[in-house]
């Protein structure tokens, strides 16, 4: 290993409308070294990767390779340095072979014109797995492959384009035990061959165990850069999770809890979870918390009737429900969605038509349409949310993020939704919109209905929620009452241990 | 921005929708369209000739009015000629064989929208995409047909049934009449009713409408099965103007119709567009093909034509979302 | 995997495809026995070599999710523009330029609407089928073009050592594509046009360049299978080819090509293509009438793509 780094990067900025996504974070990597990069949702950490690989433009800073400052401007400069990012939606083309896929636009020619060299392009491809540890036969088609040999392809692909820096984001998060040692003895060997790799991971065992040094992020600034040796997991959680309480929302007293309104038992589904138990009572809200993936939306949606649950029951007000979508908005519960702008809003459509979908039947009970009606119970919504827009007619495309956040919560006050199930609400919105939609939020708690909230900011959950659920790898981990609500007992529960 | 500050008078302005617009534009270019054949042919503008516009056209709207409801929730329906061959063969036999034409007619409309309901399951339940599916039912329909009929013609209708095609009500076609009417109620339908609501919804984000808790299967088994059985009547309206019924009956009527629903502003992609529209699109085609007529070019052209106008009509289609989005 | 795995898992794909060719067969076998004569079924493959020759460039088109409407009016119209050439001209060799001509021009046509103006290819080719098939009606004016060369006409119904030579065309055709879908690099990118474009963008290679070359792949076989068209009808007329575009869709979707994700297998077309003129040579014998014959055509090829949605297309 050589004292200089083979990338360095000093003082990056990054700046996105709204949000400052980094603040002068400084980042080496050397050959041979797993460097982990660690932080919360939102931290930081996939800017940080994009410019890495060239795909987004630091504002500020200066790049480094083996010491000499050089220009990052593309992904071509990317390339020129060996950096090669293995993204978590694969670049593969499902019927071609292993081969065709690590050499896709690189292939051989043979002999005779115009034909490809199929045989050199299977030993070529063979070599590069073999480097790796990849026993596999190349001429095997990608689509039959699992998801940990597809990453593997991909890793190969990069080598073989001559990748000397490896990102790497959750590469396991998929994977099983087995495949996680497999894809740790490939490490290995690629540490040997003075490969650097960048590796980014929520599980703090893979974080001790494979890390030759590990760097935290937090509120897109660099907190610490550690050996392994020189920290504890209880530590690391700390300096990824410490911040200043935000004092612009403040948690009013809530009356205590009525009656049980939402009762989920024993539910699984194919989709990814199983045996989730949990109860949310009138004027309550319950936070489902956990990590991207470990199944909170998945719940949602079966309770909600969007996805077909394989075992368990759901009971709302003690009846059965989760049939279907139409069912559930008739017994009066809605869904705000995790993508506003793919499952919440129909985009073309105006405001007043989008505020007035769910509520249709129960605003026009003799089904004819009456465009005043409409218009009178879309602007009621309008002013009571404070939805910035000169006119329900507007399209709602036209909409900043937080105010069609608005549109798709102010949907269900026309259908009169008695329970509501939010899945990311604050997601893509910026502060000062933050703090309105949490008080809405409190507004419908406070006219007696219940609230299962999933979010991935912790802070959030702490302030607004009664008590919460965390899911991890599919199941409930654990249930956490008001006085055990903090920020690091959720990330610790929802962490691999 | 709050919406207290702005007057009530800016509000309305806001008001007038960019669709009464598009409306409007399409209006101006039937005029033009008219003043132009005017000049280039002096038959264009005489009774005879501007009441066949209207027939013709009143009959292009009827097919065109049900596929618009589908062409909303951004399918298609290409079955709807060979629809018409099948319940008008249908719809003769019984009128011949019990002598009554309104329970001719009522197979006519039933056959239709039974051929609706079966493209309808086809793509809710096999989940086929809708113009693989009503292709394919296009072919099979014909199929049918001809050996339904054998090659052979049905002729003879009764007299009053066939006042609905070639029947004149105070000077003005029958048919015009009926257009009128299917107007009123594709109208009503799709802007006075919450399905007309939900049918633009699921045209507009069918997963959104989904989770809004619109029955979505429901709604486009419902589009299917009325523009089947628009289909169906239009071919009552054939026989009735032709007199007869073969195999090949409404063929020529397929690619005229999309080209309506089109060209009157409907968005292959869903979400947006008028039953007004359709109208609008229906007179221009119509004129377009008549022109063609008049001016004595070869009758063959005109499939040519259509297809170019519908090509053209994506073309813009695919440019206003460009922009929009 | 092993290879052996890999061969026997791309058999288990036969059976679908073979065991309905082999019923079929053996249906028509019994209701007819002059189904089963050997001049029966040269005579099957003999009119199912210009279905191939539509279906293996469809194949292609439909692996990258498109589709090509078109293909059966651009036989006709191709096949009129070689006829009229050949006999003006004097030239049968004119006479398949012209052909050719006229399938790279719509093919081109399809190809640039669908790749650079982004209309979805059923429209598109929805309305060249429009097109061309206007312009057969016009040039022609609805009559017959006859008194092709007798050169052309050898072309069918010749033969080299017993083997006609539409049979050898067809299968020069199939050699060829199949060298351009599994040995070049326009094969390789093509599968990566259905199953995954942002691979094809990430290795740098043009998609619109890509899509532009499928389509005109479509036009210059339909201008080749015009000349055995040509030749078999020993004239030109403008409704000929109507309706082959739905054979070949529907010999794709029996051979087992999905309409997605880059899923092709051109062995399978083959086979649905012989299926289908199974089919038809059968329904034919027994004197249903054509149009019924596309009726159960149609049938078919909705129960294999529901027989595909069962077994969930992975």
């Amino acid at each position: 290993m050589s004292s200089v780094p083979v990338l360095e990067l000093r003082g990056i900025s990054k700046e996105f409308p709204g949000v400052k996504a980094l603040d002068e974070v400084s980042f080496a990597i050397d050959a041979g070294e797993v460097h982990m990069l660690v932080g919360e949702n939102g931290a930081g950490k996939s800017t940080l990767m994009k410019i890495l690989c060239g795909a987004y433009r630091a504002d500020r800073g200066s790049f480094f390779h083996k010491g000499q400052e050089v220009a990052m401007h593309g992904p071509a400069d990317a390339r020129k340095f060996g950096v090669a990012v293995i993204f978590q939606e694969f670049t593969l083309v499902p019927y071609l072979d292993i081969a065709q896929n690590i050499f896709l636009g690189r292939e051989f020619s043979s002999a005779l014109p115009g034909l490809i060299d199929r045989s050199r392009i299977h030993a070529e491809a063979k070599r590069v797995l073999d480097s790796i540890g990849f026993d596999i036969d190349p001429r095997t088609p990608v689509h039959k492959l699992g998801v940990a040999q597809q990453q593997m392809v991909e890793i190969a692909k990069a080598l073989s384009q001559n990748a000397r820096i490896l990102v790497m984001d959750e590469p396991t998060a998929a994977l099983s035990d087995r495949e996680t040692e497999l894809l740790f003895a490939m490490i290995e060997r690629l540490k040997r061959d003075g490969v650097g790799i960048i590796y980014i991971s929520h599980r703090l065992s893979e974080v001790f165990a494979l890390g030759d040094r590990i760097t935290v992020l937090r509120d897109g600034r660099r907190i610490a850069s550690l050996l392994p040796g020189e920290t504890t997991p209880d530590k690391l959680v700390t300096l990824m999770v410490g911040r200043e309480v935000d004092a612009t929302y403040t948690r009013p007293d809530r009356p205590l809890p009525g009656k049980v309104v939402l009762e989920v038992k024993n539910l699984s589904a194919t989709t990814g979870f199983s045996d989730v138990s949990l109860t949310v009572r009138a004027g309550e809200i319950v936070g489902l918390c956990g990590l991207v993936g470990s199944g909170r939306t998945e719940v949602a949606r079966a309770i909600f009737g969007a996805d077909r649950a394989s075992a368990g029951e759901i009971r709302l007000n003690g009846e059965p429900i989760g049939s279907s979508p139409e069912d559930s908005v008739r017994r009066a519960v809605a869904l705000i969605p995790e993508s506003r702008k793919a499952q919440g809003l129909a985009l073309a459509r105006s405001v007043g038509d989008n505020i007035v979908l769910a509520g249709l039947r129960k605003l026009f009970p003799s089904r004819i349409y009456i465009p005043r009606r409409a218009t009178k119970a879309a602007r009621s919504v309008i002013d009571k949310l404070r939805i910035a827009t000169p006119s329900p007619r507007r399209p709602v495309s036209a909409l900043s993020g937080g105010n069609q956040q608005k549109v798709v919560i102010g949907k269900w006050l026309n259908a009169n939704a008695q329970f509501y199930i939010f899945d990311e609400p604050t997601r893509g919105i910026d502060v000062g919109a933050k703090a309105e939609i949490f008080r809405l939020i409190d507004n419908l708690v406070h006219n007696g209905a219940g609230v299962l909230m999933i979010s991935s900011e912790q802070i959030e959950i702490v302030h607004i929620c009664d008590r919460a659920y965390v899911m991890r790898a599919g199941r409930i981990a654990g249930e956490l009452s008001r006085d055990e609500l903090t920020e690091a007992n959720i990330v610790r529960l929802g962490m691999h241990q | 921005m709050s919406t207290t500050a702005i007057p009530r008078s800016a509000r309305n302005r806001f008001a007038m929708s960019g669709d009464v617009m598009q409306m409007l534009y399409r209006v101006l270019a039937l005029l033009l369209l008219g003043a132009v054949l005017t000049a280039l042919s002096d038959v264009f503008f005489t009774t005879g000739n501007i009441l066949n516009v209207l027939r013709q056209a009143a009959l292009l709207f009827l097919m065109a009015s049900g596929l618009t409801l589908v062409i909303l929730t951004a399918g298609l329906d290409l079955s709807i000629g060979a629809n018409v061959a099948l319940s008008g063969c249908f719809a003769a036999s019984v009128i011949k064989l019990t002598g009554s034409p309104w329970l001719g007619a009522g197979v006519g409309i039933g056959c239709g929208a039974a051929i609706g309901m079966a493209n309808g399951v086809l793509v809710t339940a096999l989940r086929i995409p809708s113009f693989v599916a009503t292709y394919g039912m296009m072919w099979i329909l014909t199929g049918v047909t001809y050996y339904y009929m054998g090659g052979e013609t049905i002729h003879g209708f009764p007299p009053g049934f066939r006042q609905l095609g070639s029947g004149h009500l105070f000077g003005i076609p029958v048919p015009v009449y009926v257009m009128f009417v299917f107007l009123a109620i594709g109208v009503f339908f799709a802007q006075r009713t919450i399905w007309g609501q939900q049918i633009y919804a699921i045209g507009a984000n069918p997963v959104a409408a989904r989770l809004s808790g619109v029955p979505v299967e429901r709604r486009l088994i419902l589009v299917y099965v009325v523009s089947g059985a628009m289909a169906g009547l239009a071919s009552l309206i054939v026989l009735a103007r032709i007199n007869s019924a073969q195999g090949d009956i409404g063929e020529e009527l397929t690619l005229p119709a999309i080209a309506a629903v089109l060209v009157g502003g409907t968005s292959l992609f869903g979400g947006s567009g008028t039953v007004g529209g359709t109208l609008i699109g229906a007179l221009l085609l119509t004129l377009v093909l008549n022109g063609m007529n008049l001016l004595q070019i070869n009758s063959s052209w005109q499939p040519l034509a259509t297809g170019i106008i519908i090509l053209l009509a994506v073309w813009i289609d695919t440019r206003t979302r460009r922009i929009g989005e | 995997m092993t290879p052996q795995a890999l061969t026997r898992a791309r058999l288990t794909r036969v059976p679908g495809v073979a065991v309905a060719l082999i019923l079929l067969c053996v249906v028509f076998a019994a209701a007819n026995p002059g189904f089963a004569s050997p001049a029966n079924i040269a005579n099957i493959l003999t009119q199912s070599t210009i279905l191939l020759m539509l279906a293996l460039p469809m194949t292609l088109i439909i692996m990258t999710e498109g589709l090509d409407l078109s293909i059966g009016a651009v036989l006709t119209l191709a096949s009129i523009a070689l006829a009229m050439t050949a006999i003006s001209t004097g030239s049968p060799a004119l006479g398949l330029l012209a052909a050719l001509g006229v399938g790279a021009c719509f093919g081109l046509a399809n190809g640039v609407l669908v790749a650079v103006f982004d209309i979805p290819p059923f429209i598109t080719t929805l309305g060249t089928l429009g097109i061309a098939q206007g312009l057969s009606l016009v040039v022609t004016d609805g009559q017959s073009v006859v008194g092709i060369p007798r050169s052309i006409e050898l072309i069918y119904s010749g033969s080299l050592a017993g083997i006609p030579y539409a049979i050898l065309f067809a299968a020069l055709a199939y050699l060829v594509t199949h060298v351009l879908l599994y040995r070049t690099r326009f094969g390789t990118y093509v599968f990566a046009l259905g199953g995954n474009r942002e691979a094809l963008k990430v290795a740098g290679i043009s998609v619109r360049g890509m899509l532009i070359r499928v389509y005109m792949f479509g036009g210059l076989m339909a201008g080749f299978a015009a000349l055995l068209l040509t030749a078999r009808l020993n004239s030109a007329h403008p409704t000929a080819g109507i309706g082959m575009e739905f054979d070949s869709i529907a010999a794709i979707a029996v051979g087992g090509t999905s309409f997605e994700r880059g899923n092709g297998w051109l062995f399978g077309t083959l086979l649905g293509v012989v299926t289908i003129g199974v089919l038809r040579n059968g329904l034919n014998l027994m004197a249903v009438p054509s149009s019924t014959q596309v009726a159960c055509i149609g049938a078919l090829v909705i129960l294999a793509l529901f027989i595909d949605g069962l077994r969930g297309e992975a």
